[in-house]
């Protein structure tokens, strides 16, 4: 039962990634106007996150699909969401008003039109699924079982 | 599985390990090294990743070096044409609009290039649909209003390419009109300048070639008119399509 929810938990990550991945990865002047709104990095730097994460994203999405090295893409799942709540609450606190743009979009929007309430507990929530993959990795139909000598025969 | 169950698996299983190793049959791998195989494909597979979007930002960056080009500008009301190619490139552009400082860094210098060689000739038109986005309102048609007055005053191009460089946020306070005019006098725009743009001289044929370009129907996707529009010859361009200038140039 407890391998039915971490299965469930890896596979919603893989969408959660290869979904957000796809969409950044398709429109990159959209997704740079993104990772520009959030006012924290210099243009150039700018220019470098906004080509390299929809990719990053991506890789995490494949590796959690096929199930390779579960506890370590969850952990490296975990801090990237932690980033992005820290993107989002600074925006926030800074009084700054953008779309996070976590799914494709992105950008500044109407002062009353912000989302950040529900943009952070989603992340959180999305935290959550990667904290149970990091205290129990074990999924069914998952690659890692065939790579690691778990000492079981068959 | 309980905690018990599982010392008790850990158990037999060293001891099946010890009979082994007591037969003289040593396991093919250790469990340390078959741990590792798993994190090596991770580690493979995020560099990949980093690789193809290291690729794809060094693709975008073009042979940026900061140069604008030596061709000379004139402006015909709110429109200025630069260059003397036979392939005529019309931009329209906001100067406070992300999309159009992207625009700007990732083909300005491509631009720039094809404008040195004679291929192209550009006409920027100046825009203002963003005046309510910055508090006072008003920045886009004060920016593009700059702009203009820079054309009398021969910096036209490397003007154009400061004001995207600093391009400030949208829901900002925008540049004031002293760092207009300070970014003028870096260029050595003559005194007349600071004149030109603290009085708005052109902010009416900005306000007019908007309206013009809003109202015209090839300029529009669904209705609406946007910046960055590029139209070549006349027909607007999907900016999707990444060899747009190269295309429009063999074309």
């Amino acid at each position: 039962m407890l391998d039915v929810i971490g299965t469930v938990a890896r596979l919603g990550l893989a969408a959660i990634w290869l979904v957000s991945g796809i969409l950044k990865a398709v429109d990159p002047d959209q997704t740079y106007v993104a990772v520009r709104a959030y006012d924290v990095l210099p243009r150039d730097a700018v220019g470098v996150v906004a080509a390299m994460l929809p990719w990053v994203e991506i890789a995490f999405g494949v590796l959690m699909l096929v199930g390779i090295g579960v506890r370590v893409v969850a952990v490296l799942s975990a801090l990237l969401f932690l980033l992005f709540i820290a993107g989002v609450a600074q925006a926030w606190a800074r009084g700054l008003s953008i779309d996070c743009g976590c799914f494709g979009g992105g950008g500044t929007v109407e002062p009353g039109q912000t989302t950040y309430v529900q943009e952070l507990l989603r992340d959180i929530g999305f935290v959550l699924l990667a904290a149970w993959l990091i205290v129990r990795p074990r999924t069914l139909l998952a690659l890692d079982a065939r790579l690691v000598n778990t000492g079981r025969t068959g | 599985m309980g905690g018990a169950t599982r010392n008790e698996k850990k158990r037999r299983q060293e001891a099946a390990e010890r009979r082994l190793a007591a037969a003289g049959i040593k396991p093919g791998k250790t469990k340390a090294a078959k741990d590792r195989v798993p994190m090596i494909m991770v580690a493979v597979v995020v560099v990949i990743a980093v690789l193809v979007g290291g690729g794809i930002w060094l693709s975008q960056l073009g042979a940026s070096t900061g140069a604008v080009t030596t061709k000379a500008a004139s402006a015909s009301g709110p429109v200025v044409t630069v260059g003397d190619g036979p392939v005529v490139i019309d931009v329209y552009e906001d100067f406070l609009c992300p999309q159009c400082e992207r625009f700007e860094q990732r083909y300005g210098a491509q631009l720039t290039t094809a404008l040195d060689k004679g291929q192209i000739t550009v006409r920027y038109h100046a825009i203002a649909i963003l005046d309510n986005l910055t508090s006072p309102a008003g920045y886009s048609t004060r920016a593009a209003n700059a702009a203009l007055c820079s054309v009398p005053a021969g910096i036209f191009p490397a003007f154009h390419k400061k004001l995207f460089d600093n391009q400030p946020s949208e829901r900002s306070a925008g540049l004031t009109d002293d760092q207009l005019i300070a970014f003028g006098t870096e260029l050595k725009a003559p005194a007349d300048f600071a004149t030109c743009v603290r009085g708005g001289t052109h902010s009416a044929s900005v306000k007019t070639e908007t309206d013009a370009a809003a109202g015209t129907p090839a300029l529009t996707t669904n209705g609406t008119f946007g910046t960055p529009t590029v139209a070549v010859k006349g027909a607007k361009i999907d900016l999707n399509d990444t060899n747009w200038l190269t295309t429009a140039i063999g074309g």
